[in-house]
């Protein structure tokens, strides 16, 4: 065998070793489960700093929640602020600043002051139909208008009211994780948080919209989307069944009941995590046509899904949609 | 390249160490099998694998969980057969069989997933 061949073949092997190198290095892939903020998540991250990114991905979201959203944690500001110990922090007055613009565009179908009915419902444990005087009383304490956010200053005008973030949580935690895939070396990521579901990074990403009649994974739609935020809310969440009527957790604030509004689920596709999620709630609680139309103005697309199995969607979800599930239809 | 620098024997060695490096690119690549994998994690740790296509007998899986959970895989299918959880929301989920098929014990950090699913995520 001459040099030449020796050296030829040498050199192909350097670089199919140093491109599977190359890949291993940078393409490098975590898929991790977490559980935080009351909820299960997934992290698949590719790129260099893949298992660094989800360590503090993890240990952010933990936090967050401790320290920021709970309602129960007495170390949390939100329980300082509800219990009027606090009223001052940067970071929660612009997410409430943002509910308080949801709750007013939605004409009141959203509002993140429902913390006491929710609890009379207790969706999350021994969940039952609460005693209709005691939640008029609560509904009387509740209100978004009560609410003032003034630089940093989050005011109640109503001791009573109690701010609950869990429409708007899992939306806030995508925009953490957001900022943490911002400062590392990660080529793509879909992050997700109970549910809700965080694209990142370049190319396509397919994410299924759940089947309201199926299990956890099975969905009935795809949206083939770029880079965004994308969040669900539905009947088939957390309720509970009485005299074979069905009783979830998304309240409308005008009644404290369940929101009865025709559709069994909402999806909003959005650049920002707490808009997806806060939007996905109001417009459950508004339904296909005012859902859509608010969803708009927040420059988001959105997709209905509804009782009679009908798919409804914006223009531009429309676009990014494909029926998958026999028994579903998409309507003009 | 002069192709007559190289005797038979030398692309013979190119051909072979080419062979041997592609092979090794398509097992990288390649490793998501046809096998219907079903993982069983406890607080995103993994604490079983296994081929539900091969399971035909019942099989229970230990977690050690607090609350405690009976995860049962047999004929092709995982469940959790039984909680000391409230709400019991996983074993409502039922038999999983099919790719993409997930159920989770909230209070026990307990996730089952069978196969790798279609989509990159599902919103729920």
């Amino acid at each position: 065998m001459k040099k030449t061949g020796i050296v030829i073949a040498a050199l192909a092997a350097l670089i199919l070793i140093a491109f599977v190198a190359y890949d291993g290095i940078f393409n490098k892939s975590v898929s991790v489960d977490f559980f935080a903020m009351n909820t299960v998540g997934t992290l698949k991250i590719t790129g260099k700093d893949a298992d660094e990114t989800a360590k503090k991905i993890e240990a952010q979201l933990d936090l967050l929640d401790s320290d920021l959203l709970s309602r129960y944690n007495e170390n949390s500001l939100l329980f300082k602020i509800n219990s009027g110990l606090e009223t001052e922090n940067e970071e929660l007055a612009a997410y409430v600043r943002t509910l308080i613009d949801v709750s007013r565009k939605s004409g009141g179908a959203f509002d993140f002051t429902l913390g006491a009915i929710s609890d009379l419902w207790d969706f999350g444990g021994n969940a039952s139909i609460p005693d209709s005087a005691k939640l008029l009383q609560e509904l009387s304490h509740a209100g978004y208008e009560k609410i003032s956010v003034t630089d940093s200053r989050i005011v109640s005008a109503d001791k009573n009211a109690v701010i609950d973030l869990g429409a708007a949580g899992k939306g806030i935690a995508l925009d953490k994780a957001k900022e943490i895939l911002d400062a590392q070396n990660v080529r793509k990521a879909v992050i997700s948080v109970g549910g809700s579901v965080l694209c990142y990074g370049e190319g396509d990403f397919t994410v299924g919209i759940r089947n309201p009649e199926g299990n956890a994974g099975e969905y009935i739609a795809i949206l083939r989307t770029n880079a965004c935020c994308v969040s669900t809310s539905g009947n088939y969440e957390r309720y509970f069944e009485k005299d074979g009527k069905r009783y979830h957790h998304i309240l409308d604030p005008k009644t404290g009941y369940p929101a009865e509004s025709g559709v069994v689920s909402v999806t909003v596709i959005s650049e920002n995590g707490l808009l997806s999620d806060a939007l996905s709630t109001a417009c459950f609680v508004l339904g296909v046509e005012k859902g859509g139309e608010l969803a708009k103005e927040f420059g988001c697309e959105a997709v209905f899904v509804t009782a009679d199995k009908k798919i409804y969607a914006t223009d531009g979800a429309k676009a990014m949609l494909t029926v998958e599930t026999e028994g579903y239809i998409l309507a003009e | 390249m002069n192709i007559k620098l190289l005797k038979k024997s030398d692309l013979a060695v190119i051909a072979a160490v080419v062979a041997v490096a592609l092979a090794l690119l398509i097992w990288r690549y390649a490793s998501a099998s046809e096998k219907l994998e079903a993982v069983v994690t406890v607080n995103g740790e993994i604490v079983e694998t296994l081929d539900l296509s091969a399971v035909k007998e019942r099989r229970a899986i230990e977690t050690k969980t607090t609350p405690a959970t009976v995860i049962v895989a047999e004929n092709g299918a995982i469940f959790f057969e039984s909680a000391e959880c409230e709400d019991k929301l996983c074993v409502a989920c039922g038999k999983l069989n099919r790719k993409g098929d997930t159920a989770v014990c909230l209070p026990s950090k307990t996730v089952i997933t069978v196969g790798k699913a279609e989509v990159d995520a599902v919103t729920y």
